[in-house]
This record gives structure tokens, C-alpha cells and sequence, in this order.
């Protein structure tokens, strides 16, 4: 595919759809939408041109261009993703929706909110916080993340035991395609078979399919009364095996989070936290929330009991929100905390189905051993979700590092996928850096399918080129 | 070693906002909190009583809502927990509060220590420990940040001052306030809680403490809070333009005189 480099006239053309200030080419500016939250040193290719659209219509415009003259575009949120989903691999433009972030209409008739793609998710939860309504399905990057981000990789994140992901609450969308079409996808209705979900086809496509400028989110109501339990074991082994024991006590936790000793120290000491670790091999953080105050108390007693049942050393409580925000912070801070601990690293997103999750940690403590790496792994056990960090050894050289990398990724990929009935990854996404793995992964006739898929929407394979499929 | 501490609770912070226009608190009323700074008093209270036996009573004033930090207490590791609520306390400001608050420790009768929070994260003014000692004509040690010494009749504490630390003696019983520095606070356990479940709170009310009416309550109060206002930040700006050598070198005589009035500069080179 040859695609056309930016000119001085696309320019002019780009300018002339949404002003001056609303395109970028200054090197240095642009250089913070050339990469993710992925390693930079590994993954950043420089746009040509970065575009911050303000409306549907711009955006709309931007792809009729984009379509014409065969220019790669590539959207982005806030940049937070985990795959390199928002790195303009062919350069090009990118469609970054940062200035796109009003909320059109708050719907308490409907349990729904419409905003711009471009809004903070925890923006968005704050501004509806009166009306006493949330959108549960964020991930755990709310305060830097975009909804649209969160739809366009079907975000999870630590509340998706009982709430679910972000699929589970779009209602509607706008959405523009790599033609330049404006569609409207869904719209206010809980039910809709009326024809190909198109709206659940776009969820988690990772921009390669159409630009979604705008969302009808459902809501729910702010449960009365939330409380965590961190629970320390000595054997990782121990706690990772109450996960399955804990999902099948009748009582359905918001979350069930997973910590080695390893994740939990790095963090703690990036946060200047103590809590007590002394034996500790793995921590599980969980929270349990509801309407009424006993019915939380008396499920926070069940699953403790559980937990000691079990050989949990200790079972620690956090009823108050300074002592469930000390708590959580911990566990939210781990993977910035691993980034400075290391900025070369892969963190990994495997996903495998709760039973088998046991099964997970001797594997990863194998290769740890055989290859002489650290990985850290910590994530939402609840949902079999762990993210295993390989962290690149301060000793070794860049070059040695990028031979290894794959082969580590590609034997833990074969066990989760071929062993566990796993996938490679249940909330970061392919992007970029999963991508040959996909291939690699996919049955071909599925290959063919999703080959087929994407020429459909997008024959001039413009839109996010390069990512998920090869 | 028997110790008591008073104990507040207090708006959880992210829910506070201030009214523009009344300038007055509006509470969102959804969540209350132990004052945070207490969780350091209830940690320095078990580790002198881990070290050196005895046992932690903790004691409120406030409404039924009130009861649930005592049973916070009580999970952390505090013994016995007493409520302090009647509608005759209700409007008391931090010398009537004092007062309720001492009247019910001389009624809990003998003990070595009352360790207080530095100050409450609400009204933030870090009076009413200092005027529970007055009232108990205790000896007083502010500011506490470590303990380097506990007997049966006195302590040696180091307390943080504006320079610097200050060694302090002191004889027993006497009121610590303590600060951050003094240890990290333990979190709840369920075993703890499983305590504090078991256990029963008492509720004293002014009767109980044989309280003098005229000083508690609205009554008993000496100051009223009559306007809160949040200070306005106020900056001002200078630019300086530097286009050209010429505008440069006089842009920086001008920050370098500037700097120099405010004592910000140590020396200049001149190059």
C-alpha cells in the first residue's frame, strides 16, 4: 500500500477544516502523539501531522480527505493505552480527539448519558456524581483516559467481576467512517436485534474500523456502601487458588485483585507506603459494595472467613474511604510503579478462563527462572485477567532484550492460549504489539475472516493501518 | 499503662464543597470518616501498650452516626469505646467540646495518658487537646512526632517545633498530641472487627458525665463561627520582553533587580 505523504497543500486543506490552532506539525509538539503508555523505545513513530477536530463534521471531513487522497489516519484518546493502538505506524495523520470532550445530554428519565469521545472517564463519573448515577464499566486509568478509548478497546478494569466491561453499557454511538460517513449506531434502547450489531463490532475495534466521535452510555446507580479486604498469603499459589473458591460463594465481589509480593513492594515503595509484608509471597485485595450497610458487613465477614479458611495469614479491612483509597492505591499504582522501576518492559494482559488460573503463576515462575527475568504479575484475578510484567534486566543490552522479548511472549501465549484456553489479552488489545502473535494465534480461516471484515469497511486500508491484523 | 484517646469524626474531604455564595460547607452527608490524624494517636496508643501492657479506651463526641469510628477503633485494637451523644452537646465549639470530652475521662477515671490527633482535617484548629489538658490540668506535650521513653510515671517524648525537635520530659498522666511522623497506622483486621461486633458501645450523655449545663452545647460556646471565606490567591505578573539582544540584556537587569529586592539572589556573575 503506498500511501500519500503530507504536503503543504493537505495542510492548507486540514487547516481550512478546523483551523490553525487545530493543526499541529511543530516536531517537538507533535512528538507526544508518535507513542503510548507501550515502552517508547520500543514502539513511536512520528506523525506527519496531528488534528484535534472539535466536531463530528470536521472529523467527517478529515476522512473524506484522508479517503481521496489515501492518507493513513490514526485516532487517538488520551494515549493511555497498552498496545500502541494510538501509534501512527505509517506516519500520516493523527486524529486525536482531545478537544472533543462536552457532554451532550444527561438522561436520568433513561439511566443514559451522551458525551463526546473525548471526554475523561472520570470526568464524566464526576459531572454525574449528583444525580447519583456512574458508568461502572471504566478502567483502571480513569483519571487519564477517554471514553472513547475505553469503547474503541472495550476497557476493563477492577470493577468487571460484578459490573462488567465497557461493552456492557454502550447503548449508541457516532461513529465516522473511513469514507467520511457520519452513522449512528444503537441509540437509547437496552434491546436492539433489528439487524448486524454493528455498534458491538465497533467496541474494541481499536480505531480500525471508524472513527467514534460521540456515546450513549448507560447508567447505573452509586452503590450506598463499598469495603475491601486485603488479604496476604504466603504461598502466591494459596491466594490465587481462593479466586475460584471465592467467585462460587454466592456472593458476587466487585473485584478480586491479584498481587504478588514482588508488584506489591514496588509499588509500595514508589508510593513511600508501609504495610506489613514480612512472609508475604502475594496479597489479594477484594471489595464487596451494596445498598444496605449490613448486607456489605456481613458479605466483607463471609469472604474474610473464606480467606482464612483458606491459610490466609491475615485479613485486613478498609470499611472507610481513607483506609479503601490507602488500600487501592497500592494496587493502581503497580504499573507506573514498574514503569519507573524499569521503563523497558512487557506488560502483559493474558487472560485465561477462573479455573484454570492456578495453573498461571508455577508457569510464569518457570520462565522467570529459565530466562532469568523478573515478572511481577498482579491484575483481576476475579476475572482470570493477569498482567505479568516481563521486566527487561538493567544489565542487559536493548539488542538482547528485543531477541528475547518475543520468545518469552510467544511460549507464555502458547500455554495461556494452548493449554488454558486462554487469550492474549482481555483488556489492553492487539494494537501493535500483539499483533504478529494474532496471526500467529488465529486459526486461518478466522484470519480470513477478520482480513475480510476489515476490507470491507476500510479497502484503502487507511484507517489505523497496521494494527490487530498484518 | 491505661490510655485514653479522643477521637472525631469528620466529613470524608472529596465530599466537602464550599458554597460560593454563603461561603458555608455543604455536606454532601453521604460519607464520614475517623479524622485521619487520629488513626496516628490510636497507633501510638497501641504500640506503648503492645511494649508495655495495658489497654486503649476511645471516647467520641457526636451524633448515632458517630459510633461507626468507635467500632473502627475497636477493629484496629481499642478495648473499651464510649459515645459521648445528647442534644444538650450539640453547637459545642472546641471549648465546650474540651470540656464534654474531659468531663467524660475523669469519669473513666484512672488512667496515664490521653493521646489526641494533631488536629481534626474539619475545623482544623487543633485546640481541643490542648484544652482537654487544661481542663485536666494534665500536663500537655503538642506536636509529638516520637516516644523515646515510657514509664509508670513519666515519658520522654520529642516533639516537632518550627527549628526542629524539642526533647520533652514529662510526668504521668499527662496529653500528648501527636504528629504523621509518629508511626504508620495499622489497618483493621477482622478478627478485630469481629471483636468490635461483639462488643458494646457505651452512651453517656450529659447526665452521665455530670455535666455543667451552662458550659456545653451552643450555650457553653464562647465563639461562633460566623463566616467562612476561601482566600483568594492573588498573583501578579511581570513580562519582560526579550526580542533582541539589546531587549534581552535589559529584560535580565530587570529580573536580576527584581530578584535582588526579594532577597532570591545569592550572587550574580557578570559574564
Amino acid at each position: 500500500m503506498t500511501y500519500t505523504p503530507i504536503t503543504a497543500s493537505i495542510i492548507e486543506e486540514l487547516t481550512a477544516i478546523c483551523s490553525p490552532s487545530n493543526v499541529l506539525t511543530d516536531s517537538e509538539r507533535i512528538e507526544g502523539y508518535s507513542h503510548d503508555e507501550t515502552s517508547k523505545e520500543q514502539y513511536s513513530v512520528m506523525p506527519e501531522v496531528v488534528v484535534t477536530p472539535t466536531t463530528t463534521e470536521q472529523v467527517a471531513a478529515i476522512m473524506r480527505l484522508a479517503d481521496r487522497l489515501t492518507i493513513p489516519v490514526t485516532p487517538r484518546g488520551a494515549g493511555s493505552g497498552l498496545s500502541g493502538g494510538a501509534i501512527p505506524l505509517f506516519g500520516g495523520i493523527v486524529l486525536s480527539l482531545e478537544k472533543m470532550n462536552r457532554i451532550i445530554d444527561i438522561d436520568e428519565g433513561n439511566l443514559t448519558v451522551t458525551a463526546e469521545a473525548g471526554i475523561v472517564t472520570n470526568e464524566l463519573n464526576e459531572r454525574l456524581k449528583d444525580t447519583g448515577l456512574f458508568f461502572a464499566g471504566y478502567p483502571m486509568s480513569l483519571e487519564s483516559c477517554y471514553l472513547g478509548g475505553n469503547i474503541a478497546e472495550n476497557a476493563g478494569g477492577g470493577k468487571a467481576i460484578k459490573y462488567g466491561v465497557t461493552s456492557r453499557y454502550v447503548l449508541g454511538m457516532t461513529v465516522v467512517t473511513p469514507q467520511g460517513e457520519i452513522v449512528h449506531l444503537g441509540g437509547k434502547v437496552t434491546k436492539d436485534v433489528s439487524s448486524y450489531d454493528l455498534k458491538q463490532l465497533y467496541i474494541g475495534s481499536e480505531g480500525t474500523l471508524g472513527i467514534i466521535t460521540e456515546a450513549t452510555i448507560k447508567l447505573i446507580g452509586i452503590p450506598k456502601v463499598a469495603s475491601s479486604l486485603l488479604v496476604p498469603f504466603a504461598s502466591a499459589q494459596q491466594a490465587i487458588s481462593v479466586v475460584p473458591l471465592l467467585m462460587k460463594q454466592g456472593i458476587i465481589p466487585v473485584s478480586i485483585e491479584f498481587m504478588d509480593r514482588l508488584s506489591f513492594e514496588i509499588s509500595c515503595s514508589y508510593l513511600n507506603e508501609t504495610l506489613p509484608l514480612e512472609g508475604v509471597a502475594a496479597m489479594l485485595l477484594i471489595e464487596v459494595d451494596g445498598s444496605e450497610e449490613a448486607q456489605v458487613e456481613a458479605d466483607l465477614v463471609a469472604v474474610g472467613d473464606l480467606c482464612e479458611a483458606q491459610g490466609a495469614m491475615e485479613v485486613y479491612i478498609a470499611e472507610d474511604a481513607n483506609n479503601r483509597e490507602r488500600i487501592w492505591a497500592v494496587r493502581r499504582a503497580i504499573a507506573e510503579a514498574i514503569k519507573v522501576y524499569s521503563p523497558i518492559q512487557s506488560l502483559e494482559d493474558v487472560v485465561v478462563p477462573i479455573a484454570a488460573i492456578p495453573q498461571v503463576l508455577p508457569f510464569l515462575e518457570e520462565l522467570s527462572t529459565r530466562y532469568r527475568l523478573r515478572i511481577p504479575c498482579y491484575g483481576h484475578a476475579g476475572d482470570g485477567n493477569l498482567h505479568a510484567t516481563v521486566i527487561k534486566d538493567p544489565d542487559w543490552t536493548i539488542e538482547k532484550w528485543l531477541e528475547v522479548e518475543p520468545k518469552i511472549l510467544r511460549e507464555l501465549y502458547a500455554f495461556i492460549v494452548g493449554e488454558l484456553g486462554g487469550k492474549i489479552s482481555g483488556e489492553h488489545g492487539i494494537g501493535l504489539k500483539r499483533r504478529e502473535f494474532v496471526k500467529e494465534l488465529t486459526p486461518s480461516a478466522e484470519y480470513e475472516l477478520l482480513k475480510t471484515l476489515k476490507r470491507a469497511f476500510d479497502p484503502k486500508n487507511i484507517m489505523n493501518p497496521g494494527k490487530i491484523l498484518i | 499503662m491505661h490510655i485514653i484517646v479522643p477521637i472525631k469524626q469528620v466529613p470524608q474531604s472529596s465530599d466537602v464543597k464550599m458554597d460560593p455564595v454563603t461561603g458555608t460547607m455543604i455536606r454532601s452527608g453521604r460519607s464520614s470518616t475517623l479524622n485521619p490524624l487520629d488513626l496516628y494517636a490510636l497507633e501510638a496508643a497501641f504500640r506503648l501498650t503492645e511494649a508495655h501492657g495495658g489497654s486503649v479506651t476511645v471516647v467520641t463526641m457526636g451524633p448515632d452516626s458517630a459510633a461507626n469510628i468507635l467500632k473502627e477503633a475497636l477493629s484496629m485494637g481499642a478495648e473499651r469505646a464510649i459515645h459521648l451523644t445528647d442534644r444538650p452537646f450539640g453547637g459545642s465549639d472546641t471549648y465546650a467540646t474540651s470540656y464534654v470530652l474531659s468531663r467524660a475521662i475523669e469519669k473513666i477515671g484512672s488512667y496515664d495518658l490521653v493521646i489526641t490527633g494533631e488536629r481534626a482535617t474539619d475545623g482544623d484548629t487543633a485546640q481541643v487537646g490542648p484544652g482537654i489538658a487544661a481542663w485536666l490540668d494534665l500536663g500537655l506535650v503538642t506536636y509529638v512526632s516520637s516516644i523515646e521513653e515510657a514509664t509508670s510515671t513519666h515519658l520522654v517524648a520529642e516533639r516537632l517545633v518550627e527549628e526542629g525537635y524539642q526533647r520533652v520530659q514529662v510526668a504521668l498522666p499527662a496529653l500528648l498530641t501527636v504528629v504523621k511522623e509518629i508511626a504508620i497506622p495499622r489497618l483493621p483486621t477482622l478478627k478485630g472487627k469481629k471483636r468490635a461486633m461483639a462488643s458494646t458501645i457505651e452512651r453517656w450523655d450529659a447526665e452521665a458525665i455530670e455535666a455543667d449545663r451552662s458550659r456545653i452545647g451552643l450555650k457553653g460556646s464562647p465563639t461562633r463561627v460566623v463566616k467562612i471565606e476561601t482566600p483568594k490567591v492573588a498573583r501578579s505578573c511581570t513580562i519582560y520582553h526579550a526580542d533582541g539582544d539589546e531587549a534581552t540584556l535589559a529584560a535580565v537587569d530587570h529580573l536580576i533587580d527584581l530578584l535582588e529586592e526579594q532577597q532570591l539572589l545569592k550572587e550574580v556573575h557578570h559574564g
